[in-house]
């Protein structure tokens, strides 16, 4: 029996392509398995956080409601991980949040982050503002 | 209103209401706003949306299950909230259902409170707010309450959708839009929409509470952003900050 193979269009390929990479996107979220906000142990909450990279520098901002400026603690573990923790002002339980099937209270927020590109670790400058954390990172310049 | 999506209602509901709507979207201002408005002026659950388009979630509140879509109200208003994010393939069939529903009582008047992100939040000293109308009669009311049109450019969301089908129906609309931070819950934003829907409406509340708790907000929010920020993701939020190029 003869097989017919049939030409495909550079639009085909490009359209098998990207289904291909569909695929695999929706296997590699799928592997992850979804977990709280937040860590009992720890008595931590994840802050809400973004980042942007920009042609010169990358901008890390993290949303730190109700903390005090003054333990706020930005590390450089690495020259691509930032670790960011903050005290609140005010311990808050569950209860508050309106959950009432666990116990328990936090009193920090705390986070990692890895930077997908260099920079300059050591040139980091940190802005606190209504408890908004902005971190402004030069990127490292290729010669 | 389809099979897929339908309004239970739970009393009768009064004609010739204001129509509101609070929906997860950019600095979650719609729905920090509905939430102010719902203790302020002390409204009760009148109607719920019944809808297989959902994700199978359901509220408790006091150990009793409720739809994350429901309706509010009083004599005078109508608040439509969702306390979960719209998938954007469910966003045209769920809006159309409460907006048809919110025709057939006569509303009066559709309005979306949501926001519109702006690059430099943090440093903004103010807020500004902006608004679209569904008629030419609606940018004069809009004028009139002292708010600034959005002439130019893209919105994506239920607020959307909202304007455009109130515009086929010739329903009375405005969608009221406060800048904000895109990816964070933003309570002085949700503050500066209830003041232009002050002025467009005359539904006034007092934003003192709310900005007092507004931190409080940010924490208890953080989880229904995160969830949020994923959904307007796939529904290509982002083409609010793009320049639009108008085919004439």
């Amino acid at each position: 029996m003869a097989i017919e193979k049939k030409k495909r269009s550079f639009i085909d390929v490009f359209d098998e392509y990207f289904d291909d990479m569909e695929r695999e996107l929706d296997r590699w979220r799928e592997s992850f398995v979804e977990g709280p906000s937040w860590n009992l142990k720890a008595s931590t909450m994840e802050p809400l956080k973004n980042m942007r990279v920009l042609p010169t520098e990358v901008v890390v901002t993290v949303d730190l409601p109700l903390t005090k400026e003054s333990s706020l603690k930005v590390k450089a573990l690495d020259q691509r991980t930032l670790e960011i923790s903050a005290e609140m002002r005010r311990k808050m339980s569950f209860k508050e949040l309106g959950v009432t099937h666990h116990k328990g209270e936090f009193q920090r927020f705390h986070a990692h982050m890895q930077v997908p590109v260099a920079v300059q670790m050591k040139k980091m400058k940190t802005k606190f503002k209504k408890g908004m954390l902005e971190i402004h990172l030069p990127r490292k310049q290729k010669r | 209103m389809t099979e897929e999506a339908k309004i239970i209602e739970k009393r009768k509901i009064p004609s010739g209401t204001i129509m509101m709507f609070g929906f997860p979207d950019v600095g979650l201002v719609g729905v920090i706003a509905a939430s102010h408005l719902i203790e302020e002026l002390d409204l009760d659950e009148v109607a719920y949306l019944d809808s297989t388009l959902l994700p199978p979630i359901i509220v408790l509140h006091e150990g009793l299950p409720h739809s994350p879509i429901r309706v509010f109200g009083n004599d005078s208003v109508l608040l439509a909230v969702s306390e979960t994010p719209l998938a954007a393939d469910t966003i045209y069939p769920i809006m159309y259902a409460l907006i048809d529903w919110g025709k057939s009582k006569n509303v009066k008047m559709m309005v979306s409170l949501s926001g519109i992100p702006l690059e430099e939040r943090q440093d903004a000293k103010e807020l500004k707010v902006f608004a679209a109308g569904s008629s030419p009669e609606m940018l004069k009311t809009i004028k009139d309450g002292g708010v600034e049109i959005l002439s130019e450019g893209y919105m994506v969301g239920p607020q959307a959708i909202m304007l455009q089908r109130c515009s086929q129906l010739g329903v009375p609309a405005v969608t009221l839009l406060a800048q904000c931070f895109y990816n964070y819950p933003d309570p002085e934003a949700a503050a500066e929409v209830l003041k232009g829907l002050a002025g467009i409406t005359g539904v006034k509340v007092d934003v003192a509470k709310l900005l007092e708790k507004g931190e409080e907000i940010r924490v208890k929010a953080r989880d229904v952003m995160k969830r949020t920020q994923q959904e307007m993701s796939n529904m290509k939020k982002g083409q609010e900050y793009d320049i639009p190029m108008y085919v004439s």
